[in-house]
């Protein structure tokens, strides 16, 4: 039975492993509430004194890499790390999702900040063989960006020698409380792994690694030299560089509302000129249409809420929302299917909307969904259960389904 | 010689691994198959699984569209441990009867650890450690700092106090036939300030078993400290989930500290 | 075909698993006569010696194993309760007989308590012998994983294959023509016990 946080908005079958305490209240929540309790100055000299640590002492190479997207946290992130006198190369990995905007933001980037600035753009036919793959064995087709963005600044990192990587928030302490601030809780190859991937690795996608999964309907022709990409670097290459990555949500407050007043100021930083159909927020994911679009509309797919309820949530804790306007706004975005990005991306990979219904039904939840009379239904925020649409799956497909 | 142990200490509540604070306040930090897969790699020296699943269900919406499949009972996790960790692993957590430990062994266990049970029922002990041999027995207890400037044992998760003193039932058990002790500190447990080294001393100096020392690491330093207040081995359930090759590291630090350990 | 005896006692499930990493084609069995067709023969054990022997002997194994290891030579290892019980003579709990294929008795450690604690546990060094050399040929780094409180006293020293020391020298590993013996477990001692149990079925 899904049941809500009774802070914010967040449902028990979530993307993120939530827990609740006595009162309901998610560990999201719970962790944010400690933000106030620690001492920020302090932090702020640890990394003033990480910074001075792994400085280059000889003038020739970078101080750290910042990986960036060129969205909001990105700006932010290079703004502090010059701020404390670092002098850091950016790295990017280009998905080709890229909004119009995003695309902007990111490209000047090295004009604004005064930094060295490696994009990294995989072939593009790689790109759409990893989103058709991804997308009908794990219900993900941007499976290849949570993976390139934690992949490709780690094995720059080896290549240039650079051992210290500035990531901004971890991702998984903001939106669901998985570890607490006072952990400092550091960049692991391990995390990346299990939850950025969920599990799937490069290897997963060759022609022979879906033959050993059992998949090999879906095999598209891609070898391991295809995927070199996204393939981490060995224990032994991090070891020998001492690639340390941190981030900088351990040392300052983090608040997106904050950070993009700051960097529409001082950079002329542009959010999307169009509204997201997805969300109420016009300044996240401008780096790819999908994460607040389709990949998003999976989210809503698997576990029955999306970009809505977490933008809510992060608002709600950091004081900008009441819970009520949080749940308008999951009323309002969590079921829509969006159209823009949507079209864009069964013209990008070649597929009809007819298959990708058909795909995206095999990857709801039974413990979230059931099928009445044709429709997918689900309890809501309010309490009562309410329909989504048709069901597109065949008769024994829906057996599971039902009550 | 023989050295000094790292045992990464993984907490499941139905199947999923939490870290722990003050035995109260739990997160998941994920699932137990890929964190064998790293601390294998990590040159960690052994594994401990503790079954702390009381009938909290949260964590029965934990989502299942990962490549590895979720696995939700403690001999299912142990069995699939047990095909790619070539590494000791001590099942806790839960452990009644004999039938349920020889179950765990026949699944890959290389030791039981028991606690509530083995208070309970300290007869077990000796049942357990005739059947099994008693290197395969870990007396795992928890204990807070009472008043007198003892510590006393908590049994169900930490929530019963027994009125027993922490050194009379670690002399109990040794010798009813435990193997070692696995002695955690409630009072420390997520606290990120050291090992309970006064708790740690005062059994270790008590009994003539290993002594296996868990809660509280926020650093390496206080795994040193652990040694040398007389632990053989030295063990956390929360640090080692946040950084990379954490295991490693720690013994790194410890071996630069004196420590002999395996690296 | 390996055969891994199964008796009652010992964690079958990972020596299994390590054999298959290795590609061997293992099997644990109940069935005495499967040793008739075994190429190699795995005797673990986790436990207490007299408990030990006899599940053995109830098992139906003892007759079959002897004549196949001492008769047709086949490559027998015994891993830790499994190698002591290659002793003539136990002396854990009560004196019981063993399975005399290496004659020698075992015995408890006579170290001083709290500087050295019983059960020997944990990863220690092991020292390989000239007969030791088929076991230990090419392992990185001889440092196993130990978990027992006796230890095996072969009367013929030339049978040792590797010492180890935990206050007293003791045998970590024995060697008599086909019959191997290990104190320590390979299959719990993560790559170097793989290359130990990868000699054995070379041999």
């Amino acid at each position: 039975m899904v049941h809500y946080c009774t802070k914010c908005v967040y449902p028990s079958a979530s993307a993120f492993r939530l827990v609740f305490d006595e009162n309901g209240i998610c560990s999201g929540c719970r962790v944010h509430e400690d933000a106030k309790k620690i001492n920020w100055n302090e932090r702020k000299t640890m990394f003033k004194n990480i910074a001075e640590e792994y400085r280059n002492r000889d003038g020739s190479n970078y101080d750290c890499i910042v990986p960036v997207s060129g969205g909001k946290d990105s700006y932010f992130q290079v703004h502090y790390v010059i701020k404390v006198g670092l002098r850091p190369l950016l790295v990017t990995y280009h998905g080709n999702n890229y909004l119009p905007e995003g695309e902007y933001n990111l490209e000047r980037m090295r004009e604004v900040f005064d930094c060295d600035h490696i994009i990294v753009r995989p072939s593009v036919e790689t790109l759409k063989k990893l989103n058709r793959i991804a997308f009908k064995i794990h219900g993900d087709m941007n499976w290849h960006n949570h993976a390139g963005i934690e992949t490709v600044p780690p094995k720059i990192a080896i290549k240039f020698n650079i051992p210290l990587v500035v990531w901004g928030e971890h991702g998984s302490l903001d939106l669901s409380g998985m570890f607490s601030l006072k952990d400092r809780v550091e960049y692991t190859k391990r995390f990346r792994l299990e939850h950025a991937q969920h599990g799937f690795d490069w290897n997963n996608f060759t022609d022979e690694g879906l033959e050993e999964f059992g998949r090999s309907e879906l095999k598209e022709g891609l070898c391991p030299q295809d995927l070199a990409l996204w393939q981490f670097p060995s224990d032994e290459e991090l070891m020998k560089v001492g690639m340390r990555g941190i981030y900088l949500g351990n040392f300052i407050p983090w608040d997106a509302n904050v950070h993009v007043e700051l960097v529409k100021k001082l950079y002329n930083w542009k959010p999307a000129e169009t509204p997201f159909e997805r969300t109420y927020r016009n300044f996240s994911n401008l780096d790819d249409m999908h994460e607040n679009g389709i990949h998003d509309y999976l989210k809503f797919i698997k576990f029955g809420y999306g970009r809505g309820t977490d933008h809510a949530c992060k608002d709600i804790r950091a004081g900008h929302m009441m819970r009520e306007e949080g749940i308008a706004m999951v009323k309002k975005y969590d079921h829509i299917k969006p159209r823009r990005d949507l079209e864009r991306w069964l013209v990008y990979v070649g597929m009809t909307e007819a298959e990708f219904d058909r795909i995206c039904d095999t990857f709801r939840d039974p413990r979230v969904w059931w099928i009445k009379d044709g429709e997918w239904w689900k309890d809501t925020i309010c309490g009562e259960a309410s329909s989504y649409g048709k069901v597109h799956l065949s008769e024994e497909q829906q057996t599971k389904y039902k009550k | 010689m023989l050295k000094k142990r790292l045992i990464v200490s993984l907490l499941l509540q139905n199947g999923q691994l939490v870290k722990s604070v003050g035995f109260h306040d739990y997160q998941i930090v994920g699932s137990p198959q890929i964190a064998i897969q790293f601390f294998n790699a990590w040159a960690a020296d052994e594994i401990i699984f503790l079954d702390i699943s009381t009938s909290c269900e949260y964590t029965d919406l934990v989502r299942k569209d990962s490549v590895f499949p979720e696995l939700s009972s403690l001999i299912e996790i142990v069995k699939n441990s047990a095909k790619t960790c070539f590494l000791p692993l001590t099942v806790g957590g839960g452990v009644r009867t004999i039938d349920q430990m020889r179950e765990l062994f026949l699944s890959g266990a290389d030791k039981i650890a028991i606690n509530t049970q083995a208070v309970r029922t300290p007869q077990l002990i000796a049942k357990a450690a005739e059947r099994f041999g008693n290197q395969a027995i870990v007396v795992s207890i928890d204990a807070k700092r009472n008043n007198a400037g003892g510590h006393e044992v908590f049994i169900d998760h930490g929530k019963e106090a027994t009125g027993l003193n922490v050194v009379e039932w670690v002399q109990q058990a040794e010798i009813l036939g435990a193997g070692e002790i696995l002695l955690n500190s409630i009072d420390q447990d997520g606290r990120l300030s050291g090992y309970d080294l006064s708790l740690i001393r005062c059994v270790a100096s008590a009994v003539t078993i290993p002594v296996i020392a868990l809660g509280g690491v926020g650093k390496w330093e206080h795994l040193v400290d652990g040694v040398r207040a007389g632990a053989s081995a030295v063990s956390a359930a929360n640090i080692f989930h946040f950084t990379e090759q954490s295991t490693r590291q720690a013994k790194k630090h410890m071996a630069e500290a004196g420590i002999d350990v395996r690296l | 075909m390996v055969v891994i005896i199964d008796y009652g006692m010992g964690n079958l499930f990972s020596v299994q698993n390590a054999l298959r990493v290795l590609k061997a084609d293992a099997v644990i069995s109940k069935d005495p006569e499967d040793l008739k067709n075994a190429s190699h023969i795995i005797l673990p054990g986790v436990g207490a010696f007299p408990d030990g022997m006899k599940n053995l002997k109830a098992s139906g194994f003892v007759e079959i194993l002897k004549r196949e290891v001492l008769e047709n030579k086949k490559p027998f290892l015994g891993i830790c309760l499994g190698m002591q019980m290659l002793a003539s003579i136990g002396e854990e709990h009560v004196k019981t007989e063993g399975l005399g294929l290496i004659p020698g008795a075992v015995r408890s450690f006579q170290v001083p308590e709290k500087e050295f604690r019983i059960p020997h546990v944990g990863w220690n060094d092991a020292y390989p012998t000239e007969a030791g050399k088929v076991l230990f040929d090419g392992v990185d780094q001889n440092v196993f994983y130990f978990v027992h409180s006796y230890h095996f006293v072969p009367d013929d020293t030339s049978t040792v294959a590797a010492w180890c020391d935990y206050g007293e020298c003791f045998v970590a590993a024995v060697r008599k023509d086909n019959i191997f013996g290990v104190q320590f477990h390979p299959e719990k001692s993560q790559k170097n016990g793989l290359m130990v149990l990868e000699n054995f079925l070379k041999a």
